[in-house]
């Protein structure tokens, strides 16, 4: 009995202690000497104590902007993708008619074990880059804007040229969007031969086969490396991390770092999107990306004393995509009659009230982005706006009866709209609950079937076996990849060294299977997965056109009726910091390490 | 001349039984209440339904909306009334609770029965097997199943259940066939003459009844938790109108647990589950006592 | 004793047979997974507005990951790698050895679940008795019934109710990992406060719904021995009441000791809803986003440690059981 008093005893101190020790941070949070800013890294799936310090891996504790430093931050601008924020490049130059680039480095940024960054450190970092098959340093034969040569100019300056075969648009991007590594620290992993490696691989014989499987080899060896303690040219080094957080202290070496102001950031780990809606409500956290809030969650939240919500440009949409090779989708008529039927205002408001806006019409481009493209051709284009009438109207114009008050098929049978989503997509199953209900009540008979997980999802959907799921289309900025999504492979176009083929509907992941050429008011017949393909290598003027032409055939062939466009709601707290980007600042898009390694963010006084 | 004898001790053993009943019933009010309370969820599986159209009616101006006497619970996110989803919720919940407990009824019956009555080389291999089966944590299972599994409906899901769960009723019908078989209970009646059939039909099974009922009243409480709580975690693919899937939704989609709007759409299913139990509960408490008179202080 | 070593020694090669078959089963289940693990990410990281590009780069290269051979080389190799208590690489942290990632999830199950169990042992036993002694009168019979309906209740739903109560409406309780950052880790009153603290309303929860358990336990088994002659005796002797409870005390919780042992083996397995509610790092909630990430090494490998430990806790439970028990321990044959 007197063991078990002791133990009691041994507990009451331990709470006790807990409860001084919690009152010790909170006042090390908010006053004191350091200033820590809290923020959570909405790229990461989970803070893993076991995850080494490298960019490369999945679970790495590099985290991007704060100890892992690209070249340049894409600033994913409405219409040009070569818009960039200076990161471990201070300033670069692209050739004019876009054959090379050169890079000037930070003159006085050193890593954070002393040593300066140099170029030999962005020419290992660019040799890892092909390892891991980026844009840019891609190693099939052919590839759309891929680097050629790689030359160290001087101590500060690299000049990287591209293969002008089958040049691309955003090369600059591509070069630019790469998270440079210490050559000290990391030159180890890569074999001294590897430049002629890379050479080898770019041909088309089987020598460059084999040279291309080595270096994938190589790559997951990379991905799997663990460098051991951090070494960090960005404004922050890793100090340490444990399963809820990492602790990242600042690094005198950066060369910025007078103009940092948080000495410490804290990183924190979410299992879930409630766990950081409670760090909001608590306003412990200093900045938040984009999650999913609930209204009543977010009316809480903007109560909490300096929290501040901040909305900009997020260039992804949603669509529900058709499977044409199942009937009706196959005729344009019943696409057309759904688009009229659903009430796209009410599926935004159910599934995604704070984070995304309801679909103007269909054109495959996020709306911000489509009124730059389109300008005012976007206004005479089929708005789709809520009408039942003339869903009615497009319904028999396909050919489908109404039945005791349902839709049939034009042979009789029963029609049910069967949609597909992935479990764990709350607001793609909370919409798609409400296009359900819609649908009901209009006579359509319909139904929600989930699908277990992601990979499943798209594996089946590639397959061919979902009538109609939810699709994410406009992925910008580059205008290839916006429409790339409905004119791609999934819909049956490859893109192979700039030489377009079409396969047939259910081959080779063609599940949309449209028609290859379609015919359009105005335009005649037209090609979209030839003309999304032009969009990579063309120039301005000519990208604009394009952009009108594919928006054109989308919004009147409807590969998917586009529900809504997402907004990039983010989440401030002021009470400790200011300086923080506004309402559509293009910074929002950036990792917000990146504000901080700007000097944009200062200690409130 | 013994046979009729045996015949009719065991006829006013069978009335005296359901006496005693009563009797063990009108002890505790609270027993009472727990067989009411079973009752309501099985009219609320089976008839409940019937009450609200297919789709329900969705108000799309009162997602989250308040505890009203119009919405008892309020509504979900979609603005539908949650009282009316904790109804038609129930019938997937009870309906695999039903499949779970005939098939561990069955199958844990038969093989308790077989193996306390055959011994030997059987009764080792299957209670070698049924060892195993009670050793592997049935929560993991399933959560690793889940991923190769698709639990398409509510047969479907008390299918996989009743087959992870008879362990523990044939484990407890063998130790009873053999503790009845210890007693000499058997052997008399073999002596008789009588057939093994009727001696497990009308000798051992009657007598066994509320045992093997308890056991499975308890074991199959645990399958449908083990089943809500496998959409709460959602490693299922979601299922309107579930109880599991309300958890999930109000708690990761409503935000029940940060702030107030969406606790209602969590309190109820909550609710339903923690009287659910609480019927059980009162039911096996009573159960205890009628085949365990030790229990029975007077 | 030869009769303690060949009853081991039986144990052990049933245990190890057992450990064998469900190793089979998970590596068969667990290959048979449709889907591919990283694409998942693919999509959230375009949602959360990363660059598709560097969004399929940053996923396309983890392809090379999945094993190769066929299956049945795969096999051959996943049971070498046991024997050497390899269970691979994880696929969603490729680099991190399975065994390392296990160990360290285990730390914040084992503890945590430990202390809940100790402590609901300890009030549940006490109740019990009062719950038996008193099972006629009121006090017994809400003993009796609160522990059924705590027992009765799924974890869950505790979780929940106590993660409302104490983690978002009072604010009092954090629920957010296992310690606070910003507090340097080591053996300072500070850093095992904070400890303390974050594993506060997983251990209550743990212990809360496994106290009903002993309740019900520990007053059916103090109900065998008050019949039991021998207290009787007792009695009739005129002996101090306080012995007597003793003697009962003492003699009913014997039997509870093995399924203490059996619960200790349950450890690895018992929190999973707990720790995904508390987001607490440990086996359960690593299961969890394994089964979710479809990293099938971590989930293969936590399914095995969590198997495992039930079997070894098992062969325990009997061997304390032969202990325990005069009977056993003579070598007669236990009824299996």
């Amino acid at each position: 009995m007197k063991r078990l008093a002791a133990v009691v005893a041994l507990l009451g101190i331990a709470a006790a202690s807990a409860c001084s020790s919690s009152g010790n941070t909170n006042k090390s949070a908010s006053g004191g000497g350091s200033a820590v800013y809290t923020t959570i890294d909405g790229t990461k799936p989970g803070i893993d104590p076991n995850g080494p310090a490298n960019p490369f891996a999945p679970k790495g504790n590099s985290f991007s902007g704060y100890n892992a430093m690209k070249l340049a931050w894409a600033k994913n601008h409405l219409t040009d993708p070569n818009q960039f924020y200076p990161g471990i490049a201070e300033s670069w130059e692209v050739a004019p008619d876009n054959s090379s680039i050169t890079i000037r480095l930070q003159p006085d940024n050193k890593w954070s074990d002393g040593k300066p960054v140099t170029a030999e450190d962005v020419k290992l970092s660019l040799a890892i880059a092909y390892t891991q098959g980026s844009t840019a340093f891609a190693l099939q034969p052919g590839a759309a804007g891929a680097a050629a040569e790689v030359t160290v100019v001087d101590d500060k300056t690299v000049k990287v040229t591209q293969d002008m075969s089958n040049p691309s648009q955003t090369f600059a991007r591509g070069v630019l969007d790469t998270a440079v590594v210490p050559a000290h620290v990391w030159s180890s992993v890569l074999p001294a031969d590897i430049w002629d490696k890379i050479k080898a691989a770019r041909g088309t014989d089987a020598a460059a086969e084999a040279a291309r499987t080595e270096i994938t080899e190589l790559g997951k060896k990379i991905i799997a490396h663990n460098p051991g303690k951090d070494v960090s040219a960005g404004p922050y080094v890793l100090e340490r991390v444990n399963p809820s957080a990492a602790l990242l202290k600042k690094n005198p070496n950066f060369y910025n770092a007078a103009n940092v102001a948080p000495d410490a950031v804290q990183l924190l780990n979410y299992t879930g999107n409630e766990q950081v809606w409670n760090y909001l409500k608590a306003g412990k956290l200093d900045s938040a990306p984009f999650v999913a809030v609930p209204a009543d969650t977010m009316a809480q939240i903007k109560q909490t004393p300096g929290n501040v919500v901040v909305k900009g440009y997020s260039p992804v949409a949603v669509g529900l995509a058709f499977n044409q090779s199942k009937k009706p989708y196959d005729n344009v008529h019943v696409r057309r009659g759904l688009a009229y039927l659903i009430n796209r205002a009410e599926v935004q408001k159910i599934a995604s009230p704070e984070g995304g806006l309801p679909a103007v019409t269909t054109t495959g481009i996020h709306q911000k982005a489509a009124a730059e493209w389109l300008g005012a051709e976007l206004n005479n284009l089929e708005p789709y706006a809520h009408d039942v009438a003339k869903a009615e109207a497009e319904f028999k114009a396909a050919g489908l009866t109404k039945k005791d008050g349902k839709w049939t098929l034009p042979d009789g049978k029963p029609w049910k709209v069967s949609m597909h989503a992935p479990a764990g997509f709350s607001d793609w199953l909370a919409a798609q609950e409400n296009i359900k209900s819609q649908l009901i009540d209009n006579g359509v008979d319909a139904e929600v079937v989930t699908t277990a997980d992601f990979p499943l999802y798209q594996t089946e959907m590639a397959e061919g076996k979902y009538d109609t799921g939810f699709w994410l289309i406009a992925l910008g900025p580059a205008p290839y990849n916006i429409f790339q999504r409905i004119y791609g492979s999934a819909n049956g176009w490859t893109n192979i060294a700039g030489k377009v083929t079409h396969n047939a509907p259910g081959k080779n992941g063609n599940w949309m299977g449209s028609a290859e050429e379609i015919e359009v008011e105005g335009l005649g017949k037209v090609n979209p997965g030839e003309l999304t393909a032009k969009l990579n290598s063309v120039g301005a003027e000519e990208q604009k056109d394009l952009m009108l032409q594919l928006a054109k055939v989308a919004n009147a062939d409807l590969p998917v009726v586009q529900m809504w466009d997402y907004v990039n709601t983010q989440f401030q707290n002021h009470s400790r910091f200011t300086g923080f980007p506004g309402d559509d600042h293009d910074l929002l898009r950036q990792p917000h390490g990146v504000w901080i390694q700007l000097g944009m963010i200062k200690k409130k006084a | 001349m013994t046979s009729v004898i045996l015949e009719t001790s065991s006829a006013s053993l069978r009335r005296n039984f359901w006496r005693g009943v009563w009797r063990v019933m009108k002890r505790k009010p609270s027993r009472m209440a727990g067989v009411l309370i079973l009752i309501g969820f099985a009219f609320m599986a089976t008839a409940g339904p019937l009450f609200y159209p297919d789709n329900l009616p969705r108000d799309v101006n009162n997602t989250y909306g308040p505890m009203t006497w119009e919405h008892p619970f309020g509504t979900d996110g979609q603005g539908k009334d949650v009282l009316a989803q904790v109804v038609t919720g129930s019938q997937y919940v009870l309906l695999s609770a039903l499949v779970t407990a005939l098939i561990t009824v069955v199958l844990g019956t038969a093989i308790g029965l077989f193996s306390g009555f055959k011994r030997g080389r059987w009764d080792t291999v299957l209670m070698r097997l049924t060892d195993m089966k009670l050793t592997i944590p049935g929560l993991p299972l399933l959560l690793v199943l889940s991923t190769v599994w698709k639990f398409g409906s509510a047969v479907e899901m008390g299918l996989v259940l009743g087959l992870l769960n008879w362990g523990t009723v044939a484990r407890a019908v063998r130790s009873q066939t053999l503790s009845l078989r210890e007693r000499g209970f058997i052997e008399a009646a073999r002596g008789l003459g009588l057939s093994t059939g009727h001696i497990i039909g009308k000798e051992l099974l009657p007598t066994m009844a509320p045992y093997i009922a308890m056991n499975m009243l308890i074991s199959v409480t645990g399958a449908v938790y083990a089943q809500v709580g496998l959409f709460f975690l959602g490693v299922l693919p979601y299922e309107a109108d579930n109880w599991g899937v309300m958890l999930n939704l109000a708690v990761f989609g409503g935000g029940a647990m940060t702030t107030a709007a969406a606790l209602p759409y969590l309190l109820a299913p909550l609710l339903a589950i923690l009287l659910l139990t609480l019927g059980i509960v009162l039911v096996v408490d009573a159960m205890d006592e009628i085949f365990n008179p030790r229990l029975r202080e007077e | 004793m030869t009769a303690f070593l060949r009853r081991l020694a039986g144990h052990v090669a049933r245990g190890l047979a057992m450990i064998f078959v469900v190793a089979t089963i998970s590596f068969f289940i667990v290959r048979n997974i449709p889907g591919d693990p990283m694409l998942a990410l693919y999509e959230k990281l375009v949602t959360s507005g990363m660059d598709p590009a560097a969004a399929s780069q940053a996923v396309r290269v983890a392809y090379g990951f999945y094993p190769s051979g066929s299956l049945w080389e795969q096999y051959v190799d996943y049971m070498g790698g046991l024997l050497r208590l390899d269970l691979g690489t994880s696929v969603t942290n490729p680099g991190a050895p399975v065994t390392g990632v296990l160990a360290e999830a285990s730390k914040w199950t084992v503890l945590p679940v430990l202390a809940g169990t100790l402590l609901s042992f300890l009030v549940g036993v006490i109740m019990g008795v009062y719950a038996a002694v008193r099972r006629s009168g009121r006090l017994g019979d809400i003993l009796a019934i609160s522990g059924s309906l705590l027992h009765g209740v799924p974890q869950y739903v505790l979780a929940l109710l106590l993660g409302a109560i104490f983690g978002t409406t009072l604010a009092i309780l954090p629920t957010d990992g296992t310690a606070d950052i910003l507090i340097e880790p080591g053996f300072t009153p500070e850093y095992i406060g904070t400890l303390i603290e974050h594993a506060t309303l997983p251990v209550l929860t743990y212990a809360l719904a496994s106290y009903g358990g002993w309740i019900l336990a520990m007053k059916s088994s103090v109900v065998t021995v008050l019949g039991d002659d021998f207290i009787l005796a007792a009695e009739l002797r005129g002996m101090k009441r306080s012995i007597v409870f003793r003697y009962i005390a003492r003699n009913a919780i014997l039997p509870l000791f093995t399924i203490l042992a059996i619960s200790m083996g349950l450890l690895f397995a018992g929190a999973v809803f707990i720790e995904r509610i508390f987001n607490y790092p440990g086996l359960g909630l690593m299961l969890i986003e394994s089964v979710t990430n479809r990293d099938y090494a971590l989930m293969g490998g936590a399914f095995l440690l969590i198997t495992g430990a039930t079997i070894v806790a098992n062969i325990a439970a009997d061997l304390l059981y032969t202990v325990i028990d005069p009977r056993v321990r003579s070598g007669e044959e236990a009824a299996a």
